[in-house]
């Protein structure tokens, strides 16, 4: 049927299956269909960042990605980022300790880029680090505290 | 017996506070770090079904007909809500001043693009915007009122049904001598200012799921609902409910910035939900609807004003007046934002002769409502613009004449000229401080340095007030019979369980600005236990205690005073059963650093687990009128408002934070763009309960001011067609956009609210757009170039620069 | 904001998916990216009744050398412009040019072809096209074939791509050894479309600072990305200077075909692609060492 789609994949490492109308959003099918709600939705037209996800190991915006286009992928979500026993990520503890969120709604959002950012450039300068952070908006914050929380969690991961 | 509420952190009853005053690890954290927080739209409830909204494509029309059947023949579709239900179930929604509003659906006319026309309720909101499309309205577009300066004219057309003019309120304060000031002046400087509307736009935009059960007759609301009982008379009135049938339950907010009361929207999907007849329906605002048919945008202002100097540069007088667009209602309570400038008329400065003449105009545009700062940015913009432009034209340096014009640190508490009290503060030092830490004179050179490169820097150094605790007695202007009232309560529950661990219980969720955690502060060194064994829930509408909730810069203010009210009570009960325990008289036991002793004999003491322990086992042995339950509550409201007299003259709110901030532009010549170069704050909110979560708002509330000065703005056609209806076009700063800022911290604290703080939440928003666009004008002065237009944009910037001749 | 209803298809060859193009033609939308066409499908402003997405089409997946420049496939990602050695070896005025656009996370989503076929006016994929004499292949069941910038670009969002063609790949030659390039765009904030901008490129005689050739193309500033030659003849033959750059400027002025909205006015686009030119064409010569 053309107006539907069965999907195969894998979420935070655990196997999915399940078949999707077309046009359903891939943020929406990760909140309702796997259940994982942590990936918020801000705007529905990419700018926002509060979407954003890992799909093979990079940085997408789950609100303009249909769930039909995930077939075979990887993706994390923020609850793939802590120990299920509750040890939290460095980069989550990094946040915590400098104040990097207050409301918390985008922040799955800048968890997820700062884990691609930090993976490919541990080494990040500021300069590139506020290039990659330019596509997520927060409110609450005025972006300072982020700013520092990523470079923290990048010292931190670094010295791991 | 009673406890004096403790005025600094020094005076709680521990030797050496651990937790107030220091940064310390959010409770709120580990949820939403790892996704787990449950936020409204993660809701999920049995046959919930899922609310989409029609709304109007014309700013002013007639409905004729609205035919739904074929959108409610289509499979997944449960019902639709059109304004005929609307009319029979429920009155127009709430609005200051009354009978300026209209109902939560249109109902025979469309006022605004986005007003809602229908409703639909399906099993997803995919199908129900299938079904949107599926509903055929009729409309007869009528002609626009989109001019707010035409709107008040009699050949306007009028917007509202059954009202002969579009001006809903008008009216003009006077305090001191305001003819003479300006008769004896040696200087007047007037100018025009236009401030164009924005919004809060939180990250996560509004969520209500609602369920009405016609069995039992209860309405039971879930979702982000910032404040619970601000809301419920509105919905008890425009929904004919019984209150006592209403139950709110608050999930955590993704951010408000004045956004989360939509008592309009609770109106309609309650609506929706009555319909449905006991299925739950669930509506999650899209954030173009939020754009476009939220009912808070904010500030659409035409001010004309004067200022009065003598030559020495003190400030004589002032004539401040203003038209305010308020969109199609006087909703909710967007008056107040005209009126809130009341209560700080002179800024830090003592002017005491002021004429404050206010206007608010209805058109078809989207409804103003509740945002940050709550009608201040504006004013202050225009205060310190006419001061650089009097200082200029006297010879003085600015600076001088704000030093000039401070209330003095002798003058506190002052008196200002409206009656309303600043409780404590000291501006020189503030701005001496400010001064230094940016190294102005340095600054100064680097302009002059600038300039003959042709290069235009700017600096702007600017004041502001940010009242804490502010309320009914400022809406009693709009409408005395609903707001003559001094009370603002915050009420909170605590009690110690089995196990002696703490519980309190707040009537709003958490939403950004960390109250539960600074409650746990307070309680940990109110009884010094450690934070871990203070637990701090939000309890549902019909569970709490009397809340207003985090509105108006309160919480630090109202929360600490119900917490520690709270915890006096719960000492009082204990010291009882404690002297029971101690043998001793009760009068002689008290409360220090956890343990109840004996005054003056040492070694006899019990932990507070430990009585209230006793208290729960032994509760015969307790004094008469002490029962066994560890538990207290307490509803704290502000001391010594008082309603406003005819002309205006009350006390309207609790403290008085102010702030200096320093910042400095460039601004490209050939394009008009602004860059930031630096950026400093100094904000003086009294006692920080937790410095880290201070400085974090006062950061996004300077961010937001970078937006409101330079990006963000509705803007509408002369068809009043709304524009900016995107996150293309309507630009919230990035983190590109803005600056490092330095934030350094001056405290006087407040004498009269607890623990000495004063309210921030609404923070660095009230000061940061005078302080960017001054020195947009102060970078442009050179070339003869003023702008009184706000945001000050590349295309008006550079239209500007066109206009001087310069390129 | 949720998408109509569609019926989608996810070949996993060219050939079908050139098939269901020539089957459904007007009905049908080629989705790869997806960051311009996602969020025209959540507002509900394109309403396909076909989506056919050609993301699972590996052998569209390529940059890879043609020539002396490069060929990149239809579902190359943006973000190889920053990652790619034959870019940044070849042609790196696309990696430079890639900093303007968007964000990270957009880029590792949205196409190259994708931006191009798109014909954002405002965008500066397509601009870099036409600045680079880039040549299209078109694809469709029956046939191939090349088409120059200059006319696949020939309206707002409109191309020379036929309802039953895809873009299959984008041949960009490369730019004269001795040239210098330069990118630069005025937005409201980094990462927005561009309400003007430029790619300029320039080319010096061997022994003197006299201008041999130049490229300059204007984006954000007409319904398509406008190479105005007019102001490249007023460079041609004279001296890199700012009285120079300033002649080029103000006939770029004129050669343009800007509208007005809420963000810039006609008047003001104008303006922005004069100044845009003499900073461009500084930056060239800066350089080419020539300052």
């Amino acid at each position: 049927m053309a107006t539907t789609r069965t999907v195969k994949l894998r979420v935070n490492g655990v196997a999915y299956e399940h078949t999707v109308e077309a046009r359903k959003t891939l943020v929406d099918f990760l909140r309702e269909d796997v259940g994982l709600t942590g990936t918020n939705v801000g705007c529905e037209h990419g700018v926002c960042g509060a979407c954003t996800i890992l799909m093979n190991g990079e940085t997408v915006r789950s609100c303009i990605m249909l769930a039909a286009q995930v077939d075979g992928a990887e993706l994390m979500t923020v609850e793939g980022l802590a120990k299920p026993g509750g040890e939290l990520h460095p980069i989550q503890e990094s946040f915590r300790e400098k104040h990097g969120l207050q409301c918390g709604f985008c922040t799955p959002g800048f968890l997820m880029t700062t884990y691609e950012l930090l993976t490919k450039h541990p080494d990040a300068n500021e300069e590139v680090i506020k290039e990659w952070l330019s596509g997520n908006l927060c409110r609450c914050t005025g972006y300072q505290d982020i700013l520092e929380s990523v470079k923290l969690a990048a010292s931190r991961l670094r010295n791991r | 017996m009673a406890t004096t509420e403790p005025k600094l952190p020094s005076e709680l009853p521990i030797s050496q506070p651990r937790h107030v005053g220091k940064d310390s690890a959010r409770m709120e954290d580990p949820l939403l770090l790892t996704g787990k927080v449950e936020y409204g739209n993660d809701i999920r409830t049995p046959g919930m079904l899922h609310a989409a909204i029609l709304r109007s494509p014309h700013a002013h029309a007639r409905i004729k007909s609205i035919d739904t059947s074929r959108a409610e023949k289509l499979p997944g579709v449960a019902a639709v809500l059109t304004g005929k239900e609307i009319k029979d179930w429920s009155r127009p929604v709430f609005g200051v001043p009354e009978g300026w509003t209209g109902y939560a659906l249109a109902v025979e006319k469309t006022h605004w693009v986005g007003e809602p026309v229908a409703v639909v309720a399906a099993s997803d909101r995919y199908i129900a915007e299938d079904a949107l499309e599926l509903i055929e309205v009729e409309y007869e577009p009528l002609e626009p009122v989109v001019d707010a300066l035409k709107a008040g004219s009699a050949s306007a057309p009028n917007v509202l049904e059954g009202k002969d003019s579009n001006i809903a309120y008008d009216r003009r304060f006077v305090f001191g001598d305001v003819d003479d000031a300006f008769a004896s002046a040696d200087l007047i400087v007037r100018e025009q200012f236009r401030w164009h509307r924005s919004s809060g736009n939180p990250i996560e935009t509004c969520v209500c799921i609602a369920d009405w059960n016609p069995f039992n007759g209860m309405l039971t609301l879930r979702g982000g609902h910032r404040s619970p009982h601000l809301i419920l008379p509105a919905l008890v009135i425009s929904l004919g409910i019984s209150s006592q049938q209403v139950r709110i339950v608050q999930s955590p907010l993704g951010g408000s910035f004045g956004v989360k009361t939509f008592a309009r929207y609770v109106v309609l999907i309650a609506l929706m939900a009555k319909k449905l007849g006991g299925r739950p329906v669930k509506w999650t605002e899209d954030r173009i609807e939020h754009l476009i048919g939220n009912s808070s945008h904010a500030w659409d202002r035409h001010y004309d004003c004067e200022l009065a100097l003598k030559r020495d540069g003190t400030i004589a007088g002032m004539k401040m007046q203003l038209v305010d667009d308020l969109g199609a209602f006087s909703e909710w309570l967007a008056i107040g934002m005209l009126l809130k400038p009341l209560l700080c008329l002179g800024s830090c400065y003592h002017i005491a002769n002021v004429d404050y003449s206010c206007k608010g105009v209805i058109t078809n545009k989207t409804p103003q409502g509740p945002l940050r700062a709550f009608g201040l940015p504006p004013h202050f913009w225009v205060i310190e613009q006419l001061i650089e432009i009097a200082a200029k034209k006297l010879g003085l340096e600015s600076n001088e004449v704000r030093r000039r014009n401070f209330i003095k640190k002798d003058k506190f508490p002052y008196v200002s000229p409206s009656g309303n009290v600043y409780d404590s503060g000291d501006y020189e030092t503030s701005l001496s401080l400010l001064l230094s830490k940016a190294g102005y004179d340095e600054l100064r050179r680097e302009q002059q340095a600038a300039r003959t490169h042709r290069r235009l820097l700017g600096i702007g150094v600017v004041s502001s007030i940010e009242p804490g605790l502010t309320g009914p007695p400022m809406l009693a202007l709009a409408s005395p019979r609903i707001f003559s009232r001094t009370s603002s309560p915050e009420g909170i529950l605590m009690r110690i369980d089995a196990f002696g661990k703490i519980i309190a219980e707040l009537g709003f969720p958490p939403g950004g600005q960390s109250q539960h955690s600074f409650v746990r502060q307070i309680l940990a060194d109110y009884f010094a236990l450690v934070l871990e064994d203070i637990q701090v829930i939000t309890v549902d509408s019909l569970s709490m205690q009397p809340s207003t909730g985090p509105i108006s810069s309160s919480m630090a203010i109202a929360l600490s005073g119900a917490v520690l009210g709270a915890a006096a009570r719960l000492t009082d009960k204990l010291k009882r059963a404690a002297a029971v325990m101690l043998e001793a008289s009760a009068d002689d036991v008290e409360l220090f650093d956890g343990q109840f002793r004996v005054r003056g004999v040492p070694g006899k003491s019990l932990a507070v687990a430990q009585v209230a322990q006793f208290m729960m086992a032994r509760p015969d042995l307790l004094p008469e009128g002490i029962d066994g339950n560890p538990q207290a509550t307490y509803v704290w409201n502000p001391p010594d408002r008082t309603i406003p007299d005819e002309k205006g003259f009350g006390r309207y709110s609790v403290t008085a934070a102010g702030a200096q901030h320093l910042c400095m532009v460039e601004v490209d010549r050939e394009t008009g763009q602004v860059k930031i170069l630096k950026y400093v704050m100094v904000d003086d909110c009294g006692v920080r309960l937790n410095p880290s979560v201070v400085r974090g708002m006062l950061m996004g509330g300077m961010a937001h001011g970078v937006g409101a000065a330079l990006l963000e703005e509705y803007v509408y056609d002369d068809q009043g067609q709304m524009l900016t209806s995107s996150y293309m076009d309507y630009l919230m700063p990035t983190i590109m956009e803005v600056p490092a800022a330095e934030e350094h911290e001056m405290c006087t604290p407040s004498p009269i609210a607890p623990l000495g703080v004063k309210g921030v939440g609404e923070g660095a928003l009230h000061t940061t757009p005078a302080a960017v666009l001054c020195a947009v004008n102060d970078a442009l002065e050179p070339l003869g170039i003023r702008i009184t237009e706000a945001p000050m944009t590349p295309l008006r910037i550079w239209w500007a620069l066109q206009q001087a001749g310069s390129h | 904001m949720k998408p109509p209803r569609f019926d989608y298809y996810d070949p996993r060859s060219l050939d079908e998916a050139l098939a269901l193009l020539d089957r459904h033609s007007d009905d049908a939308k080629v989705l790869a990216g997806g960051q311009s066409l996602m969020p025209l499908l959540n507002m509900r402003l394109a309403r396909p009744s076909i989506v056919v997405d050609i993301n699972q089409i590996e052998e569209l997946n390529y940059v890879r050398a043609s020539d002396s420049g490069i060929a990149i496939g239809a579902i190359a990602r943006q973000r190889a412009l920053q990652t790619e050695k034959l870019i940044a070896e070849r042609v790196p005025i696309l990696r430079e040019g890639a900093y303007y656009i968007a964000h990270p996370q957009i880029r590792s989503r949205g196409t190259i072809c994708g931006s191009i076929a798109h014909a954002d006016a405002a965008a500066e994929l397509p601009a870099l096209a036409l600045a680079l004499d880039a040549e299209m292949i078109l694809t469709s069941a029956k046939a191939a074939r090349t088409v120059g910038a200059k006319a696949f670009f020939q309206s707002f969002f409109t191309t020379a791509l036929k309802a039953n063609e895809i873009l299959t790949e984008v041949r960009f030659p490369a730019p004269p050894k001795d040239s210098a390039w330069s990118v630069l765009e005025i937005s409201r904030r980094h990462g927005d479309f561009a309400i003007a901008g430029i790619i300029a490129g320039l080319v010096l005689e061997s022994n003197r600072a006299v201008i041999a050739h130049a490229r300059l193309v204007y984006f954000g500033v007409g319904p398509t990305p406008i190479r105005v030659t007019a102001a490249e003849e007023a460079l041609i033959g004279q001296s890199a200077s700012e009285s120079v750059f300033e002649a080029a400027a103000q006939s770029a002025k004129q050669g343009i075909d800007p509208t007005s909205d809420i963000h810039a006015t006609e008047e003001y686009r104008r303006a922005l692609a004069a100044t845009l030119t003499k900073r461009a064409l500084r930056a060239a010569l800066q350089k080419l060492g020539k300052t």
